[in-house]
């Protein structure tokens, strides 16, 4: 395999994204999971670069690393004194947990060893263009306004859902 | 037919536009009311319903029951199978509607959200009938799916309730990330989410070599996950027990019949129309697989029925159990177990609600869902421990009971493709179903209690009662002149 720059890239964008992931579940500081969170969800925007998803990976980076995360942190800090966490995993349960992970990822793994059509897209002669425009046409024009609009009704009943919860409890 | 374009498609989707509309309608109805006692939201999404079931009704006269209808550029398609499925919706979703009316378990301040929320879910569950394409699948499962977790945590004030929606939402993450995970596979693979196409691409994929079987496998096996959840199907069943107790008595009816049914239909179109084409079963044995999921279903759910002194967790095994039952039609692949399903389905929805109905009234009435609080029903509450009699009886199976011939038509069609072994299962599962059934009888006609006062129920309750009792009764003699296999296709 040729190693260019972007390859080179590439190979730290995805070190990154899985060095960070693992620090997410394993740091007993919350506060630390939740930075570490964000630079998970950095990289991941950084591989949606390298599939020419423009878009996406600029909504990944407003949306996720600048709201949710933020929201995130917030939620951690207003919500609880205790910014350490001690989860007591049963050893049995370790033990079931990790061999079926584990499994799980010798199996994924066989499945990428075994498909051989991996194609790498820039180098099939197509132009790079911009996303945007189409998935506007798409979104609100044509395929995809169905989707787009059902899933306004799941933000609506998100909405509901998140008032309920958090309403305060009046007793009469 | 050419899938129709945006607009064309509107008028085909007025059933779901009426529901959204009604929604809204009670959100707002509900902000402008100011008594707290009124009933007017319910009144309000009822008359929804009956508007979407005109609209249902309506649209079904413009399809030829051989060329279905695909909408929105083939996201969703309407066909006899979607209609049957919204209209069997409509009717649980009215059931539940009256159920709460008469639930004293509710909080009589949330009303609107209340009922918006279950006009939501069923515009989900709607739209989980008719999805033709992986995204739309995954969103109108994920639509159910969320609405479900509010309801069944509605009860902010009860920790069970809760614990209830905590669980639900737990697994259901990781069911649909699995399941997320399988259809992005299909999709990488197929190159298009349309469900007609996918069958066929995959074939030509794996003909010329570009991805292997095992992956096909792999990715089925992760959908499976997430739509095995969604009909409590035995190793996705864990949540369901704590989920049924914990949810206010309404809901956890319409889960276990709504949601399951719903379940069904996107499975059945999954499989059907998406996989069922012999050129991806050639080396796995689907059926095969399946079957085996069914009979550790019902085995598993009837076993753990067995030692539960709370009914509304008896009754949320049995359900699993009777998920179990409908997978062995599902494991068939033919006209015929299409058609056992459908009328199963039925008969279990009056069956199943009308149990449901009879917890919510003693819960009511005595206060408590135990076994123990069933004790002297017969003589303290005649007609309700009848009906509650022959619901359970016709849960079990017995003839002549709407159950029996359920199950009848489910085994025969299990027969008739030579699954002799899983006709056997399912036979021993009844009679082991038989005694925990019988204990609730026998709590209520052999056993006495300490409180002998009768309970008085209002007409209303008993006209209630016997629109669930009568066809439960009656109803298997529809099996004899309408054969569902006939009329309703899948393709």
């Amino acid at each position: 395999m040729e190693f260019t720059l972007k390859t080179f890239i590439f190979y730290g964008f995805a070190l990154m994204t899985i060095a960070s992931a693992l620090a997410v579940v394993t740091v007993r500081n919350i506060v630390h999971a939740a930075f570490a969170l964000m630079v998970t969800l950095f990289g991941v925007a950084g591989l949606y670069v390298f599939l020419q998803a423009d878009f996406l990976a600029a909504t990944q980076v407003i949306v996720y690393v600048g709201g949710i995360l933020v929201l995130i942190l917030f939620g951690v800090m207003m919500t609880s004194g205790r910014l350490e966490m001690r989860i007591h995993i049963e050893r049995g349960q370790l033990l079931l947990g990790g061999g079926i992970s584990l499994a799980l990822l010798m199996l994924l793994l066989t499945v990428i060893a075994n498909t051989p059509i991996w194609k790498n897209l820039t180098d099939d002669g197509t132009q790079l263009a911009p996303t945007t425009e189409r998935i506007g046409q798409l979104i609100l024009n044509e395929k995809f306004l169905l989707p787009f609009e059902v899933v306004s009704v799941l933000l609506l009943v998100a909405l509901i859902g998140a008032a309920l919860i958090s309403r305060k409890e009046v007793r009469d | 037919m050419e899938p129709l374009k945006n607009i064309e498609s509107l008028a085909y989707f007025s059933p779901e536009i009426l529901l959204v509309v009604f929604a809204a309608a009670v959100i707002i109805a509900d902000l402008l009311i100011k008594n707290r006692e009124s009933e007017l939201v319910a009144y309000i999404s009822l008359v929804g319903l009956g508007c979407s079931l005109v609209a249902i009704l309506i649209t079904n006269s413009l399809i030829n029951s051989n060329e279905p209808i695909p909408l929105f550029f083939g996201m969703i398609r309407l066909d006899g199978f979607a209609v049957f499925f919204k209209i069997l919706l409509l009717l649980a979703t009215a059931a539940t509607i009256l159920f709460s009316l008469r639930s004293e378990e509710l909080d009589a301040r949330l009303k609107g959200e209340y009922y918006a929320l279950l006009l939501a879910v069923t515009f989900g569950m709607f739209l989980m009938a008719s999805s033709t394409n992986l995204l739309m699948i995954f969103i109108s499962l994920e639509t159910v799916s969320l609405t479900s977790y509010i309801l069944a945590g509605f009860l902010t004030h009860s920790p069970r309730s809760s614990e209830a929606a905590f669980k639900y939402i737990t697994y259901g993450a990781v069911a649909s990330g699995t399941m997320l995970f399988g259809l992005s596979m299909i999709f990488g693979m197929a190159g298009t989410g349309d469900l007609s196409q996918i069958s066929s691409q995959i074939a030509s994929v794996l003909a010329s070599g570009g991805v292997s079987t095992l992956s096909v496998l792999i990715a089925i096996t992760f959908i499976l996950a997430g739509i095995g959840y969604k009909i409590a199907s035995v190793p996705f069943h864990m949540w369901s027990p704590d989920v049924y107790e914990g949810a206010p008595i309404p809901i956890t009816a319409f889960l276990s019949v709504a949601s399951k049914a719903a379940g069904f239909a996107l499975f059945l179109r999954f499989f059907h129309v998406g996989f069922g084409k012999p050129e991806i079963l050639q080396s796995i044995d689907w059926g095969f697989i399946l079957a085996i999921v069914s009979a550790l279903t019902m085995t598993v759910g009837n076993l753990a029925a067995l030692p539960q002194r709370n009914v509304k967790r008896l009754l949320a095994y049995s359900s699993i159990a009777h998920g179990g039952y409908l997978l062995m039609g599902a494991v068939l692949l033919t006209p015929e177990g299409l058609g056992a399903i459908f009328f199963y389905l039925i008969v279990y929805l009056f069956m199943n609600l009308g149990a449901f109905y009879v917890v919510v009234l003693i819960a009511n009435e005595a206060g408590t869902e135990m076994i123990d609080g069933y004790r002297g029903l017969a003589t303290r509450a005649p007609l309700v421990a009848g009906a509650m009699a022959i619901f359970l009886f016709s849960l079990t199976g017995i003839p002549p009971l709407a159950g029996f011939f359920g199950k009848w038509v489910l085994f025969y069609a299990v027969i008739g493709e030579g699954l002799y072994w899983l006709a056997f299962i399912g036979l021993l599962n009844s009679v082991v179903s038989l005694y925990y059934y019988a204990r609730i009888v026998k709590a209520m006609y052999f056993e006495t209690s300490e409180d002998t006062n009768g309970l008085s129920f209002s007409t209303g309750t008993f006209a209630l009662l016997s629109v669930f009792a009568i066809p439960t009764i009656f109803i298997g003699l529809l099996n004899i002149f309408y054969t569902f296999s006939d009329k309703i296709t899948l393709q």
